[in-house]
């Protein structure tokens, strides 16, 4: 590969050396080389891009280099963020038992719960920030107004990175893709937050977070409520005294079930449950990768 | 030959794996100011390239990762002449992290030291 002479140059091989890593980790490198190297720019402005980038590929390191040191870093970031794996067990009920050791599956469950309030909020914010930003543009306020709405999404869009991250294990980004160059016109600038994929996918993300915060919310509180109400049934026929189903409809009723009954919708109650844990943590899956495709640029090389 | 150069290396980089987040703590734990990144980085060069086997980009991930266990904190601040900089200064758990670490690694290099001088 050619030694790079601009510093554009320099973040696509970065970018193309990093080809295959994660998404997250990208953005993080990216963003790292790109304020060292305009910092370094910036302290000898007399130097030409292309002197400075010779210089930098000795003491940052080339691109390949620095492509290798994230690779190594993020083995352990990776480890830092996941908890240490529960043991792998062999035997079907193992497995269908040990859903509820992982600490994941109970992060996943509070995220759910969690969703419909972080849903609420993302598409009210996203809602209102459109409509007040379509009826200011014929106002002189109109263009700060989406600036500053875009830039609020931005920040919104990094904060939810960190709680799926801290929630659902799926590495997301800890830096924001690096703001648009100083020099570059004002308009022109502006003009990029448009056409930036990123920030309409971000927007679709935080709409379509009302729906699917409603749809986990009710599926989890709906499924916990069910399987611990038939986990009580012997409980309420033990110490309550009277039947778990207790129905009078036009004179035909139906009271019951017996104590056999009883103990198998309690066991009925038990499975349940582990069945809900795990398909908590295939929601949890699912959308920690459309968190991941809606909320990180994907790297076009 | 080829093959003690490239163990030299490996040992270099363990050996900067090891000891750069005790570095970048102390920079920070000293400076009156919060640092950025190539701050650190020019700050380091003047001492000597050992710390970080060489290359200042392996820095940035470490501080990543140090803010992120609480022992720094960071903001972005606009400069009059370039671009924005994100600035770094050490937090209350990271002076304890700090103090605890300089005991640790000052008894890991008495040990060293005792053993390379043959006082075992």
């Amino acid at each position: 590969m050619n030694a790079p002479r601009t510093i554009a140059e320099y973040l696509d091989q970065l970018r193309a050396a990093l080809r295959g890593a994660d998404p997250a980790l990208i953005q993080d490198a990216l963003y790292d080389a790109e304020e060292h190297l305009r910092a370094e720019l910036a302290e000898q402005p007399g130097r030409d891009e292309a002197a400075m980038l010779e210089h930098v590929v000795g003491s940052y390191g080339a691109p390949e280099e620095v492509a290798d040191i994230y690779r190594d870093q993020e083995i352990r970031v990776q480890r830092a963020i996941r908890p240490p794996p529960p043991p792998q067990r062999r035997s079907v009920m193992g497995r269908f038992f040990g859903v509820a050791a992982d600490p994941h599956t109970w992060g996943a469950l509070f995220y759910m719960l969690l969703a419909l309030a972080t849903g609420i909020f993302y598409f009210t914010w996203v809602v209102v920030g459109i409509s007040l930003s379509a009826g200011f543009s014929v106002l002189i306020i109109g263009i700060p107004f989406i600036v500053l709405f875009f830039g609020s999404v931005r920040a919104l869009s990094l904060l939810e990175g960190r709680i799926v991250e801290a929630m659902l294990g799926v590495r997301m980004p800890r830096r924001p893709p690096y703001p648009a160059q100083q020099g570059v016109p004002l308009l022109k600038r502006i003009g990029a937050m448009f056409t930036d994929a990123r920030s309409w996918t971000t927007l679709l993300y935080m709409l379509l977070m009302l729906p699917l915060g409603i749809i986990y919310f009710t599926i989890s509180v709906t499924l916990l409520g069910v399987s611990v109400g038939f986990i009580g049934a012997p409980f309420v026929k033990f110490f309550g005294g009277v039947d778990v189903i207790n129905m009078n409809i036009d004179g035909a009723g139906y009271h019951g079930p017996g104590w056999p009954g009883t103990i198998g919708l309690c066991l009925v109650g038990v499975v349940l449950l582990f069945t809900t844990l795990h398909l908590v943590r295939g929601v949890a899956r699912l959308h920690g990768q459309i968190a991941k495709n809606l909320l990180v640029s994907t790297a076009v090389v | 030959m080829d093959d003690v150069a490239s163990q030299l290396k490996k040992f270099q980089k363990e050996l900067s794996s090891g000891t750069v987040s005790l570095v970048l703590l102390a920079v920070l734990g000293q400076s009156r100011q919060p640092m950025y990144g190539y701050q650190i980085a020019k700050r380091l060069e003047e001492v000597g390239e050992g710390v970080l086997a060489g290359k200042q980009s392996a820095l940035y991930p470490v501080l990543r990762n140090l803010e992120a266990a609480g022992l720094l904190a960071s903001e972005v601040e606009p400069s009059v002449s370039g671009p924005p900089r994100r600035y770094y200064r050490i937090t209350k758990p990271g002076r304890e992290s700090l103090r605890q670490w300089v005991t640790a690694w000052t008894a890991t290099r008495d040990c060293v030291d005792n053993v390379l001088q043959g006082g075992v």
